[in-house]
């Protein structure tokens, strides 16, 4: 699924999709278009879901500006083989 | 002076360290300019300071740290930070003094006549001569204490302003992408909304804002760490701690924290405590969950309720195309005989693009499309119906020549002529063997195969 779009935005054109193709204002080429169009948003959107692996971050700095990879402070020294 | 008190009269006052001075103080000095005394001695003359100093000294060594009850009044609070009151019952009164390193930590300044306990040491302000207590705690003696009273006031405040009202609430986002986390970043709470979240929805990216959760000025620190995360690119914020007495989660409790709160632009789910603690920022909060994991599972969807969501999504898309197929067919059922053709033709493409399509489609879908395309078939065998085979049906017979041409009328007919008669069953083979026939008035009874045979009008 494309991540800068987010499941929310994938699923909301998925939805829209359906609601188009319960009007009856489309032309047959249309109808299937975007019927393959929504197939394919749920294909990438289920493979997004099997794959994804959870990302956590923190804001650094006094005012937040800066982002980096979350450790738990002290972390690092457990790491360091000190599991006694 | 064995037991510890001090004769003011007859010992000498005590130096600056708060021992009694060896060299005999201002009396002995006086002895040592008049060594031959009269009858009548001196009297011996104390500055104000000594005796302020020795009643002080006297009060803080007799007397230990003690608890005080009595109603309070006149609570002033000053710019300095000290507070100034006094504690009365029927008959006295005793001034009091919280300086500002315990006054600090009150929640609220006590109300006008409240009846409060204090704990602290009795001394004496010696610039003034005062006698007073010197406090260090405060509690009241109503249920819940001063915390109670310093909640029940900013509730109602906020209750005025409308910041706890249910109506304000907002929605939480039903897939959000991005979530902030206001947490102590040693904290079970936080390790807790982690494995939540990683559990359930680990596609989601969890940003966290570290803050102290406890302690004077966290209420300030978390308002702060919930307005920075709110500014960035998330989609829900969640504030997170874990239990801890009512001091402990005073923070949770404190105004500002309420304010970020109700100016957050994106819902803010409060994960404060147990099950049994109620904060303010719970209250102000759009929703309010009983321990931080539970705040996780209330922002994450559970990946199989996605699932659900997506598979529900394909059938409806499955449907979709169906209806427009159904709406084709409705109008096909209007149209003509030769609309019936080329409309079969056009359903005979569909299904084979729809089968294309369905190739190169999983699960749920394909058999969806399956279903469509036999529906497709049906709709065929409904038009053949309405087709001029129906009409034959009833008796009558059309004439084709060998290329499949309607024979229509007399003209149609010339002798020798070799042609057929498609009957219901079949065709019959048929020869023009008499002469030229008579044309006769033309037929215009709309029972005639060629009127019925227009598919829409037959029925």
């Amino acid at each position: 699924m494309e991540a800068e779009q987010g499941l929310d935005a994938t699923l909301k054109r998925i939805e829209a999709i359906v609601a188009a193709l319960d009007s009856d204002s489309l032309g047959l080429d249309e109808a299937l278009a975007l019927f393959e169009e929504g197939v394919g948003h749920l294909r990438r959107a289920q493979e997004f879901l099997a794959m994804a692996e959870l990302r956590v971050e923190e804001l650094i700095g006094r005012g937040g500006e800066e982002v980096r990879e979350f450790r738990e402070p002290g972390q690092g020294d457990r790491d360091a083989g000190d599991d006694s | 002076m064995s037991d510890g008190t001090l004769d003011l009269f007859r010992d000498a006052p005590p130096g600056d360290d708060g021992e009694p001075r060896r060299d005999g103080g201002p009396r002995a000095s006086a002895q040592r300019r008049e060594p031959e005394a009269r009858s009548l001695p001196v009297p011996h003359v104390w500055t104000v300071r000594e005796v302020n100093r020795a009643v002080r000294l006297q009060l803080e060594q007799t007397l230990p740290q003690l608890w005080v009850g009595g109603e309070v009044t006149n609570f002033r609070r000053q710019r300095s930070g000290h507070c100034y009151f006094t504690l009365k019952d029927d008959t006295a009164q005793l001034r009091c003094v919280m300086f500002r390193r315990e006054a600090v930590r009150l929640p609220v300044d006590p109300e006008e006549g409240m009846t409060l306990r204090v704990f602290g040491g009795l001394t004496l302000y010696e610039a003034r001569g005062a006698f007073q207590l010197v406090v260090s705690k405060v509690e009241a003696e109503s249920e819940g204490g001063m915390w109670k009273l310093a909640f029940d006031r900013l509730r109602s405040l906020l209750d005025a302003e409308g910041l706890t009202d249910p109506g304000r609430k907002r929605a939480l986002p039903a897939f959000p992408n991005r979530v902030g986390i206001v947490s102590s970043p040693t904290s079970a709470a936080l390790r807790d909304i982690i494995a939540v979240v990683g559990r359930r929805a680990p596609w989601v990216r969890l940003l966290v804002r570290s803050t102290r959760v406890q302690g004077q000025g966290a209420g300030e620190e978390i308002a702060a760490a919930i307005s920075t995360l709110a500014s960035r690119d998330v989609d829900v914020v969640i504030v997170a701690r874990g239990g801890g007495s009512i001091e402990d989660l005073w923070g949770f409790n404190e105004e500002p924290v309420a304010r970020a709160v109700a100016a957050s632009p994106v819902p803010v789910v409060s994960g404060v405590g147990h099950e049994t603690d109620v904060t303010i920022c719970d209250l102000v909060a759009d929703l309010r969950a009983a321990t931080p994991s539970a705040a996780a599972e209330a922002v994450a969807p559970d990946r199989k309720a996605v699932t659900r969501v997506l598979e529900g999504l394909g059938q409806r898309l499955g449907k979709g195309l169906a209806a427009q197929a159904r709406s084709r067919r409705w109008r096909l059922d209007q149209v003509g005989d030769t609309l019936f053709r080329r409309g079969r033709r056009r359903l005979v493409a569909s299904r084979t693009r729809l089968d294309t399509a369905g190739a190169r489609m999983s699960g749920t879908v394909r058999s969806r499309i399956r279903h469509e395309s036999a529906r497709l078939a049906e709709a065929a065998a409904a038009m053949e119906a309405l087709s001029p085979l129906s009409t034959l049906s009833r008796g009558y017979a059309v004439p084709l020549d060998d290329e499949g041409r309607l024979l229509r009328g007399v003209r149609d007919f010339t002798p020798g002529l070799d042609f057929r008669l498609r009957v219901v069953d079949g065709n019959v083979p048929c020869g023009v063997t008499g002469p030229a026939a008579d044309a006769a008035a033309p037929v215009t009874d709309s029972a005639a195969p060629e009127e019925t045979g227009s598919i829409g009008h037959g029925s």
